[in-house]
C-alpha cells in the first residue's frame, strides 16, 4: 500500500494567486525523498498541504488511504500525529526544557484528562531521554530551549519529531537557517533515524547538491507545478538549470 | 555543575513555586472569609445585579440627554486642562526627577518622593481633601486631576529622561551646537514620543477619573448619576453611564489614532 | 551633512527615518495647534471661579496647620479599615485572573474556535473595562447592598475586562510558527494551550497580574467612599465630621499602603524581568 498519494493537489489563495496547479504524487513507506525549486515555487505549501496546516482548494490526499482534505477534527489529529513536520525555524517553545519539548510529540496521543494534569508518564520520558542520547543532546535535557543554538534546536526538532513514533516526516527546510557543519549533522542525524527506523521523509531542500547526497529520490517544483521526479542520478545539470531558470524568465520579463 | 546538582536545583525551584501558590490561595481565602465572600453571595449579587440592570437602568431614560450634555463636556474638558497642565509641570519637574539630568542626588530622591505622593494617593482621595479647601464642583475636580498627572507623568518622563541614548546627544554636541540646540535636536526627539505617549495615556486615565470625581465633589458627570441614584431616577442614571461609555471609548479610539500618526 | 565617520547602517536608518519625519511631523504639528485651541477653548468653557482659586489656596494652607499633626485616635478602626480594602482587593483580583484566564484563550485570535466569539468576547471585555468601577460599585450596591462584598463585585467586574483584553494581547503575540507546530504534533487544542501557549506568555502573564493587583488596591480605597466598605469611607467619615487632622491620618494610611504595595510589585517586576 502506499504510504502518500496526490491526487491533482491545487491551491489558490483568495487573493487569485496559485500556489499548486494540479500536483501528482506519491511515496512508498521507508523513502527518502527531497523536494528542490525555487522560491514561492510552492513547496512549502505542498509540505503545508499535507498535513493540512493550510486548506487545499482542490484534490485528494490519501495518507494511508485517509483523505487529508476532507477528514474531520479528531481523526485529523489521528493522522497528524502519525506524521511529524520539521521547521525551518525550529519552532521550539522556547521558554521551556528540551525535555519538554521532545515529550511535545506524545501529545497526539494523550487524553485530554493526562493533558490537563500535564504528566508525562515515566515511560515517555525513558523515550524521550534516548532520543535525545540519540541526537548527542542528552546533558542539555533539563536546559531551556532557548539556551540553545541554532543546530542544537533543530535537533530537538528532530527527536521531538520522531517522539511521535510517525510513518512519514515533513522537513520544511530543514537546514536553511544553519551554517554548513551544522547543516551536516542535521541532514545525517535524519537520513540516519528514518532509515533506521523506517520512516518517510519529505524533505524541502534549497541546496541541490544536499538532496542529491541523501536522497533515493528528488522531486523538482516550479510554479506549482512538478517539473521533475526522479533517481539522483538522472538529474542532470541541464535538468537542474531548467528547474530553476523558468523563475528566472519571470524576474527578467 | 553535574547532573546530581542540576536535579536538585530543579527540585529546589518547583518547590519554592509550589509554596508561593500556597500561598497566595491561603491568603485569598483568608481575605474572603473576612470580608463576607461566599460562593452563594456570588450567585446571589450577580442575579441581584442583573435583575437590577434589566429591569430598573434599562431602558435609558432618553429625554434627559439634553441636560446632561454640561457635565458630559465638563468632565472632558477637566480632563483635558488637567492633562495639559500636568504634562507641562511634570516635563519641567522631570528634568529634577531623572538620575541623569539632576543636578543633585539629594534633590532626586526628593523629587522621586514628591512625585511618588502625588501618584499614590487616589484621586478620589484627592478630590475628598480638596472639597475642604476649594468647595465643590469643576475647581477641585480639575485640581485634583492635575495633582495626580503631575505626580505620574513626572515620573513616567523621569524614565524617558533616564532612557535617552548619550550617544546620539553626544553627536550632536560634537558637532559644536550650543546647548539649545543640542536640547533641540539631541533630547527632544528622543524624548517626544515617550511625551506624548505617556500624555495620551494619563488622559485616558484622566477622561475614566473625571467621570466619577464628581460623586465626591468634583462636577461633571459623577455628580449627576450620585444624585439620580439618591434620587432613585434609574433611567436617568443609565443615560448617564451610556454618557460616560461613550466619551470613555471615544477617547481609547482618538488617542489611538493620534498614537498612529505621531509615534 | 553628517561625518563621513557614520556607518552605513546609522546612514540608511537615518535616511529612513528622514524620509518619514515630513508626514510625521505635520501630523504632529496639527495635533498640537488643534490640541493648544482645545486647551484654552476647555479652559473658558469650565465653570471656574478664579476668585475661588485663590482664596481656596489661602484656605488649604490654612487647613493644613490644622491637618497636622495628624490625630490617631481611632488608629484601630483605620488600619482594621485599610486592610478591608486590602482584602477586598485581593479577593477581587484574583477571581478577576480567573475570569480572565478562561476568557481569553478563546478571545485570542490566533486561538479561538470562532472569530465572531473573539470579536464577542474582547467587545463585552471593553464594555466591562470602560465603565469606571466607583459605578459599577453604585450599581452592585442598589441591587446587592453595602459592605465589602460589593466592592469586591465592583473590583472583579472591572479587573476582568481589563485581563481579558491584555492576556489575548499577549497570546496574539506569540509566534505563529510555535502554534502550527503543536498543531502538526496533532495535539488537542487544550494541549496547545497547556503546554504551548501558558509557558510562553507566563511572564507576560504575571506581570500583567501584578500591575492589575496594584491598580485594585488602589481602586478599593476608593470605593468605601461610596459605601462598598474599606478604608474609603473612613475619610469621607471625618471630612464630613470636620475633623481634618483624623482625615489626615487616614490619608496618610492610604498613601502608606499604596505606596508600599507600588515598592512591592516594583521588586516583583525586577525578578520577573530577570527570569
Amino acid at each position: 500500500m502506499t504510504l502518500l498519494q496526490i491526487n491533482n493537489l491545487s491551491k489558490t489563495y483568495p487573493d487569485g494567486t496559485s500556489a499548486l496547479k494540479g500536483i501528482n504524487l506519491s511515496i512508498e513507506k521507508g523513502e527518502f525523498v527531497a523536494v528542490i525549486g525555487p522560491s514561492g515555487a510552492g513547496k512549502s505549501t505542498l509540505l503545508r498541504s499535507i498535513n493540512r496546516l493550510v486548506d487545499p482548494t482542490n484534490g485528494e490526499i490519501l495518507f494511508n488511504n485517509h483523505n487529508m482534505v476532507t477528514v474531520k477534527s479528531s481523526q485529523l489529529r489521528k493522522q497528524r500525529r502519525n506524521m511529524a513536520m520539521i521547521f525551518q525555524g525550529y519552532n521550539l517553545i522556547e521558554r521551556t526544557s528540551v525535555l519538554n519539548n521532545v515529550l511535545h510529540g506524545r501529545l497526539g496521543y494523550m487524553n485530554t484528562f493526562s493533558t490537563l494534569l500535564s504528566v508525562f508518564s515515566g515511560k515517555d520520558k525513558e523515550a524521550a531521554r534516548q532520543l535525545l542520547q540519540r541526537v548527542g543532546l542528552e546533558s542539555q535535557m533539563y536546559k531551556r530551549a532557548d539556551e540553545l543554538s541554532g543546530g542544537q534546536k533543530q535537533r530537538v526538532g528532530i527527536a521531538r519529531a520522531i517522539m511521535q513514533e510517525p510513518e512519514l516526516i515533513l522537513a520544511d527546510e530543514p537546514i536553511a537557517s544553519l551554517d554548513p557543519l551544522s547543516s551536516e549533522l542535521i541532514m545525517n542525524h535524519l537520513y540516519t533515524i528514518c532509515k533506521e527506523e523506517e520512516i518517510a521523509c519529505l524533505c524541502n531542500l534549497h541546496q541541490v547538491d544536499v538532496a542529491k547526497k541523501y536522497a533515493t529520490r528528488i522531486i523538482g517544483i516550479n510554479g506549482g507545478q512538478k517539473v521533475f521526479d526522479g533517481s539522483p542520478a538522472e538529474l542532470t545539470e541541464d535538468i537542474i538549470a531548467e528547474i530553476y531558470q523558468s523563475s528566472k524568465k519571470v524576474l527578467v520579463s | 555543575m553535574n547532573a546530581v546538582d542540576v536535579q536538585k536545583a530543579r527540585k529546589i525551584k518547583k518547590l519554592q513555586t509550589w509554596l508561593i501558590v500556597l500561598g497566595i490561595v491561603v491568603i485569598t481565602i483568608w481575605s474572603g472569609i473576612e470580608t463576607d465572600f461566599s460562593f452563594e453571595s456570588l450567585i446571589f449579587g450577580s442575579r441581584e445585579a442583573a435583575t437590577f440592570v434589566f429591569t430598573d437602568l434599562l431602558p435609558p431614560d432618553f429625554t434627559v440627554i439634553t441636560g446632561l450634555i454640561k457635565p458630559a463636556l465638563d468632565t472632558i474638558y477637566m480632563s483635558f486642562v488637567a492633562m495639559v497642565i500636568g504634562a507641562v509641570i511634570a516635563a519641567f519637574l522631570s528634568v529634577f526627577t531623572a538620575a541623569t539630568t539632576s543636578p543633585h542626588p539629594a534633590l532626586q530622591v526628593f523629587m522621586r518622593a514628591y512625585s511618588s505622593l502625588f501618584r499614590n494617593i487616589p484621586v478620589l482621595i484627592w478630590t475628598i481633601l480638596l472639597t475642604a479647601s476649594f468647595g465643590l464642583g469643576a475647581l477641585v475636580g480639575t485640581l485634583s486631576l492635575i495633582m495626580v498627572s503631575v505626580g505620574v507623568l513626572t515620573r513616567a518622563f523621569a524614565e524617558v529622561l533616564e532612557e535617552i541614548d548619550e550617544g546620539q546627544v553626544e553627536a550632536i554636541r560634537a558637532t559644536g551646537a550650543n546647548y539649545f540646540k543640542v536640547l533641540a535636536q539631541g533630547v527632544l526627539p528622543q524624548f517626544s514620543p515617550g511625551f506624548f505617549g505617556w500624555s495620551l495615556y494619563m488622559l485616558e486615565i484622566n477622561v475614566r477619573a473625571s467621570t466619577i470625581i464628581g460623586m465626591v465633589g468634583g462636577g461633571g458627570l459623577g455628580f449627576v448619576i450620585q444624585s439620580n441614584i439618591k434620587l432613585f431616577q434609574y433611567g436617568q442614571v443609565s443615560m448617564a453611564i451610556i454618557l460616560v461609555l461613550v466619551i470613555v471609548l471615544l477617547t481609547e479610539w482618538l488617542t489611538n489614532q493620534i498614537r498612529e500618526r505621531i509615534i | 551633512m553628517k561625518g563621513k565617520t557614520m556607518s552605513i547602517d546609522k546612514l540608511s536608518s537615518i535616511n529612513i527615518a528622514e524620509a518619514n519625519k515630513p508626514r510625521k511631523n505635520n501630523a504632529l504639528l496639527i495635533v498640537l495647534i488643534l490640541g493648544g485651541i482645545f486647551f484654552f477653548f476647555s479652559l473658558s468653557q469650565l465653570p471656574i471661579d478664579y476668585s475661588k482659586l485663590i482664596e481656596g489656596s489661602a484656605k488649604f494652607l490654612s487647613t493644613l496647620t490644622v491637618m497636622l499633626p495628624p490625630d490617631m485616635t481611632y488608629w484601630r478602626e483605620v488600619l482594621l479599615a485599610a486592610l478591608e480594602s486590602l482584602q477586598v482587593a485581593i479577593v477581587g483580583t484574583v477571581i478577576a485572573i480567573i475570569l480572565g484566564l478562561l476568557l481569553s484563550f478563546p478571545a485570542a485570535e490566533n486561538l479561538t474556535p470562532h472569530p465572531s466569539i473573539a470579536w464577542g468576547i474582547k467587545g463585552f471585555a471593553s464594555f466591562l473595562r470602560a465603565i469606571p468601577t466607583l459605578i459599577w460599585a453604585l450599581i452592585f450596591i442598589v441591587a446587592v447592598g453595602m459592605g465589602p462584598f460589593t466592592g469586591i463585585l465592583a473590583i472583579t467586574v472591572g479587573a476582568t475586562g481589563m485581563l481579558i483584553k491584555v492576556f489575548s494581547q499577549s497570546i496574539e503575540e506569540i509566534d505563529e510558527g510555535v502554534i502550527e507546530a503543536m498543531k502538526a504534533t496533532g495535539a488537542s487544542w487544550t494541549s496547545i494551550v497547556i503546554h504551548g501557549v501558558i509557558p510562553t506568555v507566563l511572564t507576560a502573564f504575571l506581570a500583567w497580574c501584578i500591575l492589575r493587583l496594584e491598580g485594585d488596591i488602589a481602586e478599593s480605597t476608593i470605593l468605601g467612599a461610596v459605601g462598598a466598605g474599606g478604608i474609603g469611607w473612613e475619610l469621607m467619615h471625618a471630612m464630613r465630621l470636620y475633623k481634618f487632622d483624623q482625615a489626615f491620618f487616614v490619608a496618610l494610611v492610604i498613601f502608606a499602603m499604596v505606596f508600599s504595595v507600588e515598592l512591592v510589585t516594583n521588586r516583583l517586576k525586577m525578578r520577573l524581568k530577570t527570569k
